[in-house]
């Protein structure tokens, strides 16, 4: 995976969620890559993509850490995670994933996305992209903030 | 103390979702996330506009937009959306009705995407985040 296409990700995932979170502060963790199946946390929004590059971005974070974060987006304590609690994370994953993807457009890049997936779930495993063979790594971008963790989980690779 | 009197107000000012007649701007917001909608509902409230009714995909905006109109008056309308997106809604709607008011209402910023939206009859573009202050500026310019 070409770093062109990390940083976008990187900075448009810090910088979104920053501005979410009404200005709290966000740090960034160790990036690293994996090239095999991985679990997920507990709630898991999906943005695909397809074009001149291929691949998903996941945001993956505990049920708690889902709950604090929708919460704080609607200005509202959420005691449960109902459709409008879903609807905040999945809309999270748009911004994040729109602005990166503006960004990649101005470097060159041409693709489309597709509208947020969510998933909820106990011990979910997501395959490597790319099935067994020729795995594409996904690169996992740790954000720690007060509001609990979210992994930004990104794979994509140019279509041959 | 009557303070009112004492201190008369001088930030009052009408609330720009009133047209001079008194009468509300009715809204008409199509978005496919709820989170959105609602968001975009208790901005405008506040400001005295009236949502009229939310439309979940691009075809039922156009829909809801036919059924309305004329009693409609603006438009946010998303882009990316599942049955029929955003763009296709618009130009729908402007063909259908040439006066129609409508703000764009995206993640997406790519500059190709705001051209085309105004090049199509959009009377302008809000790039999400929403910030109350964009929104409210933004809408109450289209209504001009």
């Amino acid at each position: 995976m070409r770093v062109e296409y990390i940083n976008p990700f990187v900075e448009t995932s810090y910088r979104v969620l920053k501005e979410v979170l009404g200005g709290s502060e966000v740090k960034r963790g160790d990036l690293y890559l994996k090239s095999t199946a991985m679990p997920v946390m507990g709630v898991a929004a999906l943005v695909g993509l397809a074009g001149d590059v291929e691949g998903r971005v996941l945001f993956d974070m505990t049920m708690d850490t889902a709950l604090n974060i929708a919460s704080k987006m609607n200005g509202e304590k959420l005691p449960e995670f109902d459709d409008l609690a879903k609807a905040t994370i999945s809309e999270l994953a748009n911004l994040i994933t729109a602005q990166a993807v503006t960004k990649l457009h101005e470097l060159g890049f041409k693709f489309d996305l597709t509208p947020p997936a969510l998933f909820v779930g106990q011990k979910m495993e997501i395959a490597a992209l790319g099935g067994t063979s020729e795995n594409v790594e996904a690169l996992i971008v740790p954000l720690i903030t007060e509001y609990g963790k979210i992994e930004v989980n990104v794979a994509i690779r140019e279509r041959t | 103390m009557k303070t009112k009197q004492d201190f008369p107000t001088i930030n009052e000012r009408p609330p720009e979702g009133v047209k001079t007649d008194g009468t509300k701007f009715r809204v008409l917001i199509v978005d496919d996330s709820m989170f959105v909608a609602k968001q975009l509902g208790q901005i405008l409230s506040s400001e005295g506009y009236e949502i009229v009714a939310t439309a979940a995909d691009g075809k039922e905006g156009v829909d809801k937009y036919k059924e309305l109109c004329p009693n409609v008056d603006l438009v946010t309308m998303d882009i990316t959306m599942p049955r029929m997106d955003g763009i296709t809604a618009l130009e729908q709607i402007m063909a259908f009705d040439k006066n129609a008011r409508i703000v764009m209402v995206s993640a997406l910023g790519k500059e190709e995407l705001v051209k085309k939206s105004l090049l199509l009859g959009a009377k302008n573009y809000i790039i999400k985040p929403l910030d109350r202050k964009k929104v409210l500026e933004r809408i109450s310019a289209s209504l001009k």
